[in-house]
């Protein structure tokens, strides 16, 4: 191609030259959603994961949940308590003659500290008499 | 007698005669064309730009060139008026390869009218012809119409001040008029300049991001590895799941719970929490099962009693 061809047909060149940027944009710009749409979905499941990490450890790595858990025997009187064994992570506990009133004490008491609820029992042993028992871990 | 000097070793203009000598070039070269290459008017015009007068240049020439034959026009202001240039770029073409100017040599190409100033006094082109400033307006004379006593001036193109050229390229007829290639060039630069903006600031949004998850990483370099990650979650997640379900189904059971409906027994094993309910009249005890069918609870009727049941 000589010069003057090249001269001839400039402002079709020029064309040329500003389509190629426009196609160069376009492909620049899709590119840089695409990486970002995928780097960013990325970057937020790990920080959601490392978030949840912090909360499940925060709540159920059983720190301090040793003297934590020695509650659950001191919120009711003494005599009702009929066992109350803690042996590593597990506490297994038992209580009779509980009221209405001690029952929902404990209970509240035990849903809202964060161990597993392995098994638990409430019998109504007498009229607005219960006993319970239960065995959670941490 | 005045003699131009046409070698392109020396001058790097050359002016373009029909009876000019074949020249043997080397560089790129500008060329001044004598009018027996174009066809000359000028007009004056209501027109404020040269691109609205060269739309009508070829109107103007109907009269003065054969309309058959494909003309270029080249137009600028030149004082008060419009000159206006038509001429055939494939001729000028044909002639100059004939004398040896290779087309792509030429770089520029005037008209001889802008000498219309230096060609007061007539200036000899070969033996027969002469050119002069008539009016106004350089004229090919021939040698026989001056007075034997002329006396000629003798022109050094390279010192002319030349400013209204054109390119020989653009002298063509492009597809693409100036216009639109400035309107539509602007707009596709226009839109690329606003995708590479956007795209830029599409990348920089994802650096708070990748900011928060750096600091959450340096406080806790081992959540750096995914396998990590997953194996905690997948040890922490089952155990929040079912804890957090227990809870809330004790919560909705309890709420079934009145004067009138009370608890008789509760059990809560690996994969269900089940309570007895005694309730105090059939009204009750169908008010009860009503709603802990609604929390999508099993109910089991025997008596006034109700077993209420909540899978895990």
């Amino acid at each position: 191609m000589n010069l003057m061809t090249l001269q001839r047909y400039k402002n079709e060149l020029v064309l040329l030259v500003a389509f190629l940027f426009a196609l160069f944009a376009f492909f620049y710009k899709y590119s840089a959603s695409a990486d970002v749409e995928k780097n960013k979905a990325n970057i937020q499941k790990q920080i959601s994961d490392i978030t949840a990490i912090e909360n499940y450890k925060g709540m159920w790595d059983g720190k301090k949940m040793a003297n934590k858990i020695k509650i659950l025997k001191t919120i009711v009187p003494n005599s009702k308590v009929q066992s109350f064994s803690k042996k590593s992570k597990k506490l297994v506990a038992s209580y009779t003659n509980l009221t209405s009133n001690d029952l929902n004490k404990l209970n509240n008491k035990l849903i809202n500290m964060p161990v597993q609820i392995v098994s638990l029992k409430i019998t109504e042993s007498s009229k607005n008499i219960f006993t319970m028992e239960f065995t959670c871990k941490w | 007698m005045a003699i131009l000097n046409l070698t392109a070793k020396q001058s790097n203009r050359i002016l373009i005669h029909k009876n000019m000598e074949p020249v043997k070039l080397e560089n790129s070269v500008d060329i001044i064309l004598t009018p027996q290459f174009y066809t000359f008017l000028r007009e004056e015009l209501d027109i404020k730009f040269a691109y609205q007068a060269k739309q009508i240049a070829a109107s103007l020439f109907d009269d003065y060139i054969d309309t058959q034959v494909d003309y270029q026009y080249h137009v600028y202001k030149c004082d008060n008026a419009w000159c206006f240039f038509a001429y055939n770029i494939e001729e000028i073409d044909s002639f100059l390869e004939s004398k040896g100017i290779e087309k792509h040599r030429v770089a520029k190409i005037y008209f001889a009218q802008e000498l219309k100033d230096e060609l007061t006094k007539p200036m000899l082109l070969s033996g027969n012809h002469a050119m002069q400033s008539v009016d106004d307006v350089v004229t090919m004379l021939p040698k026989r119409f001056l007075a034997e006593d002329v006396e000629y001036v003798t022109l050094d193109t390279e010192k002319l001040k030349l400013k209204n050229g054109v390119t020989m390229g653009a002298s063509l007829n492009s597809f693409v008029s100036l216009k639109e290639t400035i309107v539509l060039g602007s707009l596709l630069a226009l839109l690329g300049t606003s995708l590479i903006v956007e795209g830029n600031r599409i990348k920089s949004s994802m650096a708070n991001e990748d900011a928060k998850l750096t600091t959450l990483i340096d406080e806790n370099p081992k959540y750096g590895s995914s396998m990590l990650r997953e194996s905690i979650l997948d040890k922490y997640k089952p155990i929040d799941t079912t804890e957090r379900a227990k809870r809330q189904a004790m919560k909705e059971i309890s709420k079934l719970l009145s004067a009138k409906s009370q608890l008789k027994e509760l059990s809560i094993d690996k994969n269900s929490i089940s309570a007895n309910i005694a309730t105090q009249n059939k009204s009750i005890s169908k008010q009860v099962s009503e709603h802990a069918k609604i929390k999508k609870m099993k109910v089991t009727a025997t008596g006034l009693e109700l077993k209420v049941e909540v899978k895990l």
